[in-house]
């Protein structure tokens, strides 16, 4: 069981809670935010995505695929220590350097003598590289890819599946083996980037699903008027009355 | 334990300069381009900030029907306004609106990571991606809303929103009563990025 998967809920954090409202709160951080843009921009499967970009037309020397799943496989591969003491932006700097050196684009001698190098100066070579990354920012990279064909119905119980969750899931701990309502079906089915192990990958329908405090907590939920609405692929659902 | 949470005293340097060293050497590799993250971060300095939020909740509160057609249909009603090219682009593909009323307040999170409509509101605030602000506001909305200033009456029904899925969330704040001779640009000075999470009421100070 990883934290980074059963973070929602966790009790016995920092009181009381300060907004940190800076998207950048040390000038590097923009520099990974920004590489990490161009590899999702310039990912290999985009070339199948909707919309299809003519990603192998694009005169870049990435050739491999880089999107929210790799990243986030990352951050939930950590050292649980290591999650809470490292800012989001130095987690994104060790996964996509770590990718770079695994993937054979540098090596970690390469990057030791490329400290203090003189920055390139933009010369217009590669624009079409560029041009990529901003129509990747403008078009999107939608998981939609028919209507829905949904197994259940708005109204209906369903209860959270616990399977073992693999390197990667959608499917908050917190959720796991709940019982709540569907709320609302969405209009598509949807992929996800990767085969996460536990169910979801290929298109299938998405639903919100609704939760009691009580069903979630139980004597620990906060008193009050509360609801938490969970975004659930299908293969995270299963009928209330097959675990009965 | 003891050194399980320090850090090295060229923390910010070592870093700054590991992803210097990584930039430059894309470059060199013809992986990335000298202007390619320059033109990324220009993207969103310039184009996908809190304006466009601002911009759409003020239309909602200045228009009932468009406010009703936002929360059902949010690309449909999206698509009306004067936006950049790109609203339904990166981390747009899917947004979706919900209203605070008398009553209900709304409040977005992201439990597993750290989704965000970055065509709406651009790229998330630290304290969006905090992990003590996703663990506690998943289990005491209320306690953690009061912490930060949004006191609600009791009878107040708290929805959080757990962005698992494909969607993009964001909040249509209430109105603040006594606005009703503002013009639109200053209703837009009252709408924060906490706002449109649920985190602030529009009006309060940023």
């Amino acid at each position: 069981m990883k934290l980074q998967h059963n973070l929602g809920g966790l009790e016995g954090l920092p009181q009381p809670l300060t907004l940190e409202k800076r998207v950048f709160v040390e000038e590097w951080e923009k520099r990974i935010f920004g590489i990490h843009v161009a590899m999702m921009g310039l990912s290999n499967h985009l070339g199948s995505a909707l919309p299809e970009y003519p990603i192998a037309e694009v005169p870049t020397a990435f050739r491999d695929e880089w999107t929210w799943a790799d990243l986030r496989t990352g951050a939930e591969a950590m050292n649980p220590f290591d999650y809470f003491k490292f800012r989001y932006y130095e987690k994104w700097l060790g996964g996509i350097t770590q990718f770079f050196i695994d993937k054979g684009y540098v090596s970690e001698d390469e990057l030791a003598a490329a400290v203090g190098a003189a920055a390139p100066s933009p010369d217009g070579a590669g624009d079409a590289i560029d041009d990529q990354v901003i129509d990747y920012l403008r078009r999107g990279d939608s998981p939609r890819r028919d209507v829905a064909h949904p197994r259940f119905a708005v109204g209906q119980k369903v209860r959270i599946t616990d399977v073992p969750a693999g390197a990667h899931t959608r499917l908050p701990g917190y959720l796991r083996a709940r019982t709540g309502t569907v709320q609302r079906i969405f209009e598509g089915d949807y992929g996800y980037f990767v085969e996460t192990g536990d169910g979801i990958g290929d298109p299938m329908p998405i639903y919100i699903v609704e939760f009691t405090p009580h069903e979630l907590w139980g004597v620990r939920a906060e008193p009050g008027a509360n609801t938490l609405y969970a975004e659930l692929f299908e293969a995270y659902l299963q009928p209330v009355e097959e675990n009965q | 334990m003891t050194d399980q949470f320090a850090y090295p005293a060229d923390r910010e340097k070592s870093s700054a300069d590991r992803v210097a060293a990584l930039e430059h050497l894309l470059i060199e590799k013809g992986v990335i381009t000298a202007a390619t993250v320059e033109k990324v971060l220009s993207y969103f300095e310039s184009e996908m900030t809190p304006l466009n939020g601002k911009k759409i909740v003020v239309k909602a509160w200045t228009d009932p029907d468009f406010a009703a057609r936002v929360v059902d249909d949010t690309p449909a009603a999206l698509a009306e306004l004067d936006l950049p090219e790109g609203m339904a682009g990166a981390e747009g593909e899917h947004l979706q609106a919900v209203a605070n009323v008398p009553g209900v307040h709304n409040v977005v999170i992201c439990t597993l990571c750290s989704c965000f409509p970055w065509p709406v509101l651009g790229l998330p605030p630290y304290w969006y991606k905090d992990p003590v602000f996703r663990a506690r506001a998943a289990r005491e909305p209320r306690t953690v809303l009061a912490e930060v200033g949004v006191a609600l009456p009791e009878d107040t029904e708290i929805k959080v929103w757990d962005s698992s899925g494909h969607s993009r969330w964001f909040v249509i704040p209430e109105r603040p009563s006594g606005t009703e001779d503002l013009t639109d640009a200053e209703l837009m000075d009252l709408v924060t990025t906490e706002s449109m999470i649920g985190v602030a009421l529009a009006g309060q100070p940023a």
